[in-house]
């Protein structure tokens, strides 16, 4: 497939509704072909359920999915250029998962129009992975490997990852960023990947989703939006004076020392730093908490 | 392995300055390739978007030139060009930082003085 002819994926006001509980509220979202997306959020923010949406896995409550224009939900050609990889549980029905690695490759084959069956063998090899190994056999690193076997060799034009490092080792999760990488570089399609693990993934992500209580907070160039944010760090008054007329969203104080957390959307070049302060970039996992961390929700103050 | 980035500004510009570094010592000298956006993604585990970025800004200072087809080049009189660049600015990224830190130490303009005089001449560290 000609890289320029990959589509686009978008979703207009998209809702779901578990019950009477609403997780998703009207999310509108385009995925233009061959970028990068880092989707983040907090547990329960509904990002597994987002990517489920996108890919037709799950039905709407209210709005719409579209892949190249044509809505994906029970669209077979929609659907042949999506793969969703998710976690792969180890009980199937009541009992344990007792399908092996291989049945799973050769049903991602069946389903996956762009399966390519020499690569999952590559990558299959350079895991260390034993086809012939039970499921519910497999450790959570064993696992997450499966996945990101099935999401790589799928060479679906939109490739949707759900935490796919999650059970990785160090070593490993730096192997899968570069296999990415190295996908990427040759075939140009667009990946989403959500992952709790932000620091390490950031310089992988060309644009970021940041998906909180079921609503996009923030939807943009990482560089970008990272570069709004600047703590500021000094004494009270001093930091107070270069802070005045900006957004300052956290404070925190230690003695008289003080450190503000501001939003700048033209870059830390607006503000008027003194000598006596010290203004320092946030890092991508510093602008979620910052934006994320509600109190009372498992973060901030007791 | 190479140096992992740090977090004290954005990636793209450490990208440039890491390349501008390889161009001062000379392991890119004048009319010799850089690595392209995908080598550096794959080596530094960054977006290629971000390596492009990082690049772009070279080509806009004029210290990289594009051969159609083939890749990136160092344009002549880049080393040149980037000390002067980086001279000027040398005052405000590092001798106001030090000056700083001097004064909050009780080190006194005639002390610190001295100490850069030492440090220049002997290369001390």
């Amino acid at each position: 497939m000609n890289p320029n002819n990959y589509p686009e994926l978008r979703a207009q006001g998209l809702r779901l509704r578990y019950g009477k509980q609403e997780v998703l509220h009207g999310i509108d979202l385009t995925l233009r072909p061959g970028c990068i997306y880092g989707l983040v959020g907090r547990n329960g923010a509904g990002k597994t359920t987002l990517l489920s949406c996108l890919t037709g896995q799950l039905a709407v409550s209210e709005g719409i999915v579209t892949c190249g224009g044509a809505p994906v939900w029970e669209n077979a050609a929609a659907l042949a250029n999506l793969c969703f990889s998710r976690e792969i549980g180890t009980t199937l029905g009541n009992g344990p998962n007792n399908l092996k690695v291989r049945d799973y490759l050769e049903a991602a084959a069946l389903f996956l129009p762009h399966w390519d069956k020499a690569y999952a063998a590559r990558l299959v090899e350079r895991f260390g992975l034993d086809e012939r190994k039970k499921i519910c056999k497999l450790s959570k690193g064993m696992l997450s490997m499966v996945t990101i076997v099935i999401a790589l060799a799928s060479r679906a034009p939109i490739t949707l990852l759900d935490e796919p490092v999650a059970g990785l080792d160090v070593v490993a999760r730096e192997d899968f960023y570069k296999l990415l990488l190295e996908d990427y570089a040759e075939t140009g399609r667009t990946f989403v990947i959500s992952t709790h693990i932000i620091e390490e993934a950031a310089s992988v992500f060309e644009e970021v989703i940041l998906l909180d209580e079921g609503n996009i907070l923030e939807m943009g160039e990482t560089d970008e939006l990272v570069g709004q944010f600047a703590a500021v760090t000094g004494a009270e008054e001093a930091v107070d004076a270069v802070c005045a007329g900006h957004t300052v969203l956290t404070c925190e104080r230690l003695g008289r020392q003080k450190q503000c957390v501001v939003r700048l959307p033209g870059g830390p070049g607006a503000l008027r730093a003194g000598g006596e302060v010290d203004v320092e970039p946030l890092t991508l996992q510093k602008v979620f908490v910052t934006l994320c961390g509600h109190e009372g929700k498992g973060g901030g103050a007791v | 392995m190479l140096q992992p980035f740090n977090e004290q500004s954005a990636l793209y510009l450490q990208v440039a300055q890491m390349l501008e570094d390889g161009i001062l010592r000379g392991i890119y000298p004048a009319e010799e390739q850089v690595p392209s956006t995908n080598e550096l993604a794959r080596a530094y585990k960054i977006n290629p978007a971000t390596a492009a970025k990082g690049i772009n800004l070279l080509v806009d200072q004029g210290v990289l030139y594009k051969r159609r087809g083939i890749g990136m080049f160092v344009a002549p009189g880049a080393a040149a060009a980037i000390a002067a660049r980086r001279k000027a600015a040398f005052y405000q990224d590092y001798v106001i930082a030090l000056a700083k830190e001097a004064a909050s130490l009780g080190i006194g303009a005639e002390e610190l003085a001295q100490m850069v005089r030492r440090a220049a001449e002997h290369k001390e560290d």
